[in-house]
């Protein structure tokens, strides 16, 4: 049987779905401002989110002695930001360059003993601490010690190398002489004239002068080349010696490594014999050109075989020898793998060190360095401690101290996370730092973002799957595996808090639209009575106002309709999210389009409106309240009287329609229109009064776009041609003066005063030369554009809300029906059988499609949907991060940049 | 090529053109040289080097320092850059590039052919051949006696061979003989080069004929400059000119006339491209030689063609480029070892 549910939009139902989501944000919302609520308006608690920490620029005086102590100790804490001083002297002009040398040299050491450990396949053990940089005495020592291992390992490898390439050709001349003698058998026996030649004489390698000597005309040059090389090798060969040369050769069978490159490859052992001496010294040319390895031949029997035995003793003591220097170097090198680790860790760190001390600069008295760092202000006490136990460590009698120094430079922006918040500050950072001390809507988006992805990604068994996956990454968090893990899955692992919540409030959502794999689940009893729709329950006089079924109708039509009109068959809204009947009704879509749309301008309007609230908070920090008067509050109106109006258009026609009155409902569209048309027929509307209403709506925003357009650089214009009259000028240099008053307070009580007038001085100053009309105009105009437009487009916007729903649900159904649904109709000896690859493939879709791809497009649109639309109300983000000199920012992994 | 190649162009060799944009910004800049030019030892430059994109291409150099050590690294990472885009590098673009090393091999093959005439080892000359024009027969080069010797034995297979139908004699090759083969060499490979870019049309020829016309211009004068007071006749002198450039046939012809700079220096004059330069020579005690104007003018133009896209001139370009640079860095490199501070500024500023 089929329901048809009637006509009316505001039934029931949607009360009880539509309006929860709603409460529900703008309580989470709440509950998340209220902790920071008193935040904002004082100092913020450490590690707040709300506002980044205020930071102070301190002079660090370092005596010479103990600075290299005092920056160890502050790099193992990782406190401060050090300020280039020496912007304009050029790297190799610095002062402690010496020492940087000296490092780089201590690393290329390093990065040579750590490629001969890798190429001799010793493990390289990695500490689990990582130990501080090395005190100044130990440096030279370690240096010493290092040069003395270099020296030793590049003689012990020069050995090696020089025993296995005499090795290799050893080798190499057994090869030849095996393989030439086949050369010559052939040759004694088709050409026996060679016999008549008395022996050559082969003393040295390379000796040609032999056939000189003996006059003869017939000479050999035997040797091995590479394989690529053999082709062109004849062919220069034939065309240098215009023929005059016989050439044999053959492939050796084993490949052998080429002493050059250390590749393995195949050699051609030749045989080259030529006529008359010049023709010899072109071959020997040739040979060299092509890089052969060429040995001696020798021309009897007995001597090859003496040759023969000769070299296969000397290899089998060049293998003796070189095994015992394989073995030494192994050991130097084992013993040398156990301290790398360290003094990779040590060196860089000492780098570190010395890097830092090149931005500071030199007192007149040469000594003590004078370095200037931002430092947020909670730490000082920290910074302090930190110079005293660099001073005492190094023994030095003046202590290292610091000193707090105002400045007008905006600071850079800490904002301190934990593994939780993380991740949504990343998300805000991707968009843009946050200026200092500016609202940081990661705050606010640990909540609103879940929410919203988890409003286009509303399926409560996705949703679990989603929350079951982070939730393993969460608690196996210290995995070292996950850890390390590459690319893809490091995206995952670092957004698991993400996940977490994203798929928690998935699994809410999922709840309220009661979708579970596209089913509805039936959790308290349907709402509507469908045996009531039938006559015989009701009393003669109502049935005849109403279209009840009886049994023709039950027979004969295809859909039938509920009317929630009739008595007895809606008892009453579902205790939570949508009615599971609706999941029967034809008509489903239509309503959940109804509802999801009417849900998502809500949400939209109201995350809008929270945005341009924050933007109040920043202006009061700022000590700009004009801007509230003149920018925020005709923003607000602005966006009230226009679409916060129709937020309650749609709520007040939720409240005073219900299924009797449905029919008579007017249409929100065309009221909406209305309220700008003015049409002359009159209608009924939602309320009475309703035309007056609007019409004062209407007056305050026609009043507000001139206000926001013209406000603030009139004002500006105001205070700055008033400054001769006693009224303006005060209240305009005040705001000024309270600014700068706050960064001025840590000067001394007496300088206060002094400070103070010079400050505003220079704030008046500033204020003239900087003050163009036109340009503030321009820009006020140009935001005011954009603001009036945006509200428009971004309320539009908030609609993929409801677009990625509605795609998500539609999808989720069609993979249940042409999946699932074809094997559940398979009857039951062969169902059994379907059924396994149907939910197979029916779990690999869903994870691949809705889960994956659906998500990441949820997820996608929730970030446009922060950044865009909800930050550009109020979000600056034209900070620049604050980077601490931190030795654990170094990369522990020695490996990768080091070998 | 058919008109409009732009289309097509990055299909093969898109990539290749991206990489060559991105090597250049890689090029020193003003302030590297300003800081360059302030450093006190070798070190100092290896330092200032590592800060651009050199990186540190001297750090496994065990002391001491010396400038060929720089020199040869440089020229090493050039090379594989070089080879990076010969391998990766499609037709026509690849007889681009082997035209491009030409002008090294032949420089390699004289060198070495010196050499063999003033007995030194192969191996010791070997070191000092630029790494763009090696090939494997190079080294058998001091087998011939004569070119044509050379010609049948060792260069018959290699890019080289082409050039080589005007310098068949039988004469035996001593130093004034390897210099005319060189300049003979030389002039048919621009002419060679400079068809083959005219041929290919488009982008290419507008950007490199200029380019290659300047060259051949600039060995015309510099082989007249060379020549005075040497047995070199006259009509000898002519047929080194290549013909390719903007002098020819009259200015090459007054050229071979021409008995001292100045005479030069009026032969120049008809011509507004080179007037200017010649203007700008200074006379024998200080300002900028006839090198020095002519790498100049080379530079600008090089540079220039990287304002065009769709050709193939800009690896040309690059390569030109990038070798100033390193003779700026030897310069300076050289000037700061050898303590003659005085000249350190007459490098060649790349803009």
């Amino acid at each position: 049987m089929r329901a048809h549910a009637g006509g009316g939009t505001g039934t029931g139902c949607s009360r009880g779905g539509g309006v929860r989501p709603l409460t529900a944000r703008t309580g989470a919302a709440r509950s998340r401002r209220r902790p920071s609520g008193p935040a904002g308006a004082g100092w913020p608690a450490m590690g707040s989110l709300f506002r980044s920490e205020t930071m102070c620029l301190a002079q660090l005086f370092l005596q010479s002695g103990t600075a290299y102590e005092c920056l160890s100790a502050l790099g193992e804490k990782g406190l401060v930001q050090f300020r280039d001083l020496n912007q304009n002297v050029s790297s190799f002009q610095r002062k402690f360059v010496g020492e940087v040398k000296r490092c780089e040299e201590l690393e290329r050491i390093l990065a040579y003993l750590v490629q001969e450990i890798n190429r001799a396949d010793i493990p390289l053990p990695e500490g689990e601490t990582s130990p501080s940089a090395p005190p100044l005495k130990q440096v030279l020592e370690m240096q010493e010690q290092l040069q003395k291992l270099e020296v030793e390992l590049r003689e012990v490898t020069k050995n090696k190398e020089k025993l296995r390439k005499n090795l290799l050709e050893l080798i190499e001349y057994t090869h030849m002489l095996r393989v030439t003698k086949t050369f010559v058998k052939r040759n004694v026996e088709f050409e026996p004239t060679y016999e008549e030649f008395p022996p050559l004489e082969n003393d040295s390698l390379l000796d040609y002068s032999c056939m000189q000597r003996l006059g003869a005309k017939l000479g050999f040059v035997s040797g091995l080349i590479n394989q690529g090389k053999v082709e062109a090798f004849e062919k220069m060969l034939w065309r240098a010696c215009k023929g005059y040369t016989i050439v044999t050769y053959a492939e050796l069978d084993e490949p052998l490594e080429d002493p050059e490159t250390g590749e393995v490859i195949k050699w051609y052992v030749f045989l080259i014999s030529f006529w008359g001496e010049q023709i010899g010294h072109k071959v020997k040319k040739i040979c060299d050109c092509y890089h052969c390895h060429v040995y001696p031949y020798p021309n009897t029997a007995e001597e090859r075989k003496g040759i023969q035995e000769g070299l296969n003793t000397r290899i089998q003591d060049l293998y003796t020898v070189l095994h015992k220097t394989e073995d030494y170097l192994r050991q130097v090198l084992c013993k040398a793998a156990e301290s790398v680790y360290s003094h990779v860790i040590q060196v860089k760190k000492m780098k570190a060190i010395y890097h830092m001390l090149n931005m500071c600069s030199f007192d007149v008295t040469n000594k003590c360095l004078i370095a200037e760092v931002w430092c947020p202000e909670a730490d000082l006490h920290d910074l302090r401690r930190a110079l005293e136990q660099g001073s005492r460590e190094s023994g030095a009698t003046i202590p290292s101290f610091m000193n707090t120094i105002p400045t007008k430079e905006t600071p850079p922006t800490l904002i301190r996370t934990n593994k939780f918040t993380e991740g949504f500050q990343n998300i805000v950072d991707a968009y843009g730092v946050g200026s200092y001390r500016e609202v940081n809507p990661a705050l606010f988006t640990i909540i609103t973002f879940p929410f919203l992805f988890a409003v286009m990604f509303g399926d409560f068994g996705h949703g679990f799957v989603m929350f079951l996956f982070a939730l393993l990454l969460v608690l196996n968090e210290n995995h070292p595996r996950l850890n390390q893990s590459q690319e893809i899955m490091r995206m995952f692992f670092n957004g698991r808090y993400i996940l977490l919540l994203m798929g928690l409030f998935s699994v809410y959502t999922g709840l309220i639209y009661n979708d579970c794999f596209s089913k509805s689940v039936n959790l308290f009893g349907s709402g509507w009575n469908v045996s009531a729709m039938f006559s015989s329950s009701h009393a003669p006089a109502e049935r005849r106002k109403m279209v009840l079924w009886n049994d023709t109708i039950v027979r004969h039509s295809r859909v039938l309709q509920l009317d929630p009109s009739v008595p007895g068959v809606f008892q009453g809204p579902y205790p939570l999210g949508i009615d599971p009947i609706w999941n029967l009704a034809t008509n489903r879509l239509t309503f959940l389009n109804s509802f999801k749309m009417k849900m998502s301008v809500i949400l939209g309007i109201i995350h809008m409106t929270f945005g341009v609230i924050l933007g109040i908070f920043n202006h009061l920090h700022f000590r700009k309240k004009f801007n509230i008067y003149l920018v925020s509050v005709p923003e607000l109106l602005f966006m009230l009287c226009i679409f916060g109006y129709l937020v309650f258009m749609i709520v007040c026609k939720w409240l005073v329609y219900s299924a009797e009155t449905s029919r008579v409902a007017p249409s929100i569209l065309i009221e909406f229109i209305n309220m700008f048309l003015f049409p002359a027929s009159e209608t009924n509307g939602l309320y009475s009064g309703q035309e007056h209403v609007q019409r004062l709506l209407l007056v305050v925003t026609a009043l507000s776009v001139p206000v926001l357009f013209l406000g603030k650089p009139l004002f500006l214009l105001w205070l700055h041609n008033g400054r001769s009259c006693f009224g303006v000028s005060r209240s305009g240099y005040t705001l000024i003066r309270k600014d700068s008053e706050e960064e001025v307070s840590l000067l001394g009580s007496q300088d206060i005063e002094e400070g103070n007038n010079q400050m505003e001085d220079g704030c008046r100053e500033m204020t003239c030369e900087e003050f163009n009309f036109g340009e503030i105009l321009m820009t006020q105009v140009i935001h005011s554009i954009e603001y009036c437009l945006g509200c428009i487009s971004n309320t539009a916007s908030y609609l993929r809300l409801w677009a990625l729903s509605l795609a998500h649900a539609q999808l989720s159904d069609v993979l249940w029906t042409m999946l699932v649904r074809v094997g559940l109709r398979v009857d039951t000896t062969y169902g059994v059988l379907l059924l396994l690859p149907v939910i197979a493939l029916f779990a690999v879709l869903t994870i691949f499609i809705l889960l994956i791809m659906e998500g990441l497009s949820a997820f996608l649109h929730a970030i446009r949907l922060h950044w865009v639309e909800f930050q550009n109300k109020f979000y600056v983000g034209a900070g620049t991060k604050f980077v601490p000199f931190s030795f654990r920012l170094l990369s522990s992994k020695f490996s990768d940049d080091v070998a | 090529m058919f008109e409009g190649a732009e289309f097509y162009f990055n299909v093969d060799h898109g990539y290749l053109e991206g990489l060559v944009r991105g090597c250049k910004a890689s090029l020193l800049t003003q302030q590297d040289y300003i800081n360059l030019v302030q450093c006190e030892t070798l070190e100092d430059v290896k330092i200032h080097l590592q800060t651009t994109d050199y990186g540190n291409f001297l750090a496994n150099q065990t002391n001491p320092l010396t400038v060929s050590k720089i020199d040869t690294e440089m020229r090493k990472k050039l090379c594989r850059e070089f080879e990076y885009f010969r391998n990766h590098s499609l037709e026509p673009l690849s007889t681009f590039f082997t035209y491009m090393t030409c002008g090294y091999m032949i420089d390699n093959v004289i060198l070495l052919m010196n050499g063999a005439l003033q007995k030194k080892s192969v191996k010791e000359i070997l070191v000092k051949c630029h790494p763009l024009g090696r090939f494997t027969e190079m080294e058998a080069v001091n087998i011939a006696e004569t070119p044509s010797d050379l010609f049948n034995a060792v260069l018959v297979e290699t890019p080289l061979a082409p050039f080589f139908q005007d310098c068949m004699s039988e004469n035996t090759l001593d130093e004034l003989n390897i210099e005319l083969l060189r300049n003979k060499l030389y002039k048919s490979y621009l002419e060679a080069f400079y068809k083959f870019c005219k041929n290919h049309g488009d982008v290419t020829a507008e950007i490199m004929c200029p380019i290659l016309e300047f060259e051949a211009d600039r060995r015309a004068f510099i082989i007249t400059l060379n020549s005075f007071g040497t047995e070199l006749s006259k009509d000898d002198r002519e047929t080194l000119y290549p013909t390719c450039g903007k002098l020819y046939p009259e200015g090459l012809r007054l050229l071979a006339q021409a008995e001292d700079f100045e005479q030069m220096k009026r032969v120049a004059d008809h011509y507004g491209v080179y007037k200017p330069l010649f203007e700008a020579v200074g006379d024998g005690s200080g300002g900028k030689t006839l090198e020095d104007v002519f790498y100049e003018r080379e530079v600008q133009m090089n540079v220039l063609a990287f304002n065009r896209q769709f050709h193939y001139g800009v690896f040309y370009a690059y390569t030109k480029l990038k070798e100033q640079e390193m003779r700026n860095i030897v310069w300076i490199a050289e000037c700061i070892s050898q303590r003659h501070r005085t000249k350190i500024n007459s490098y060649i500023p790349i803009l």
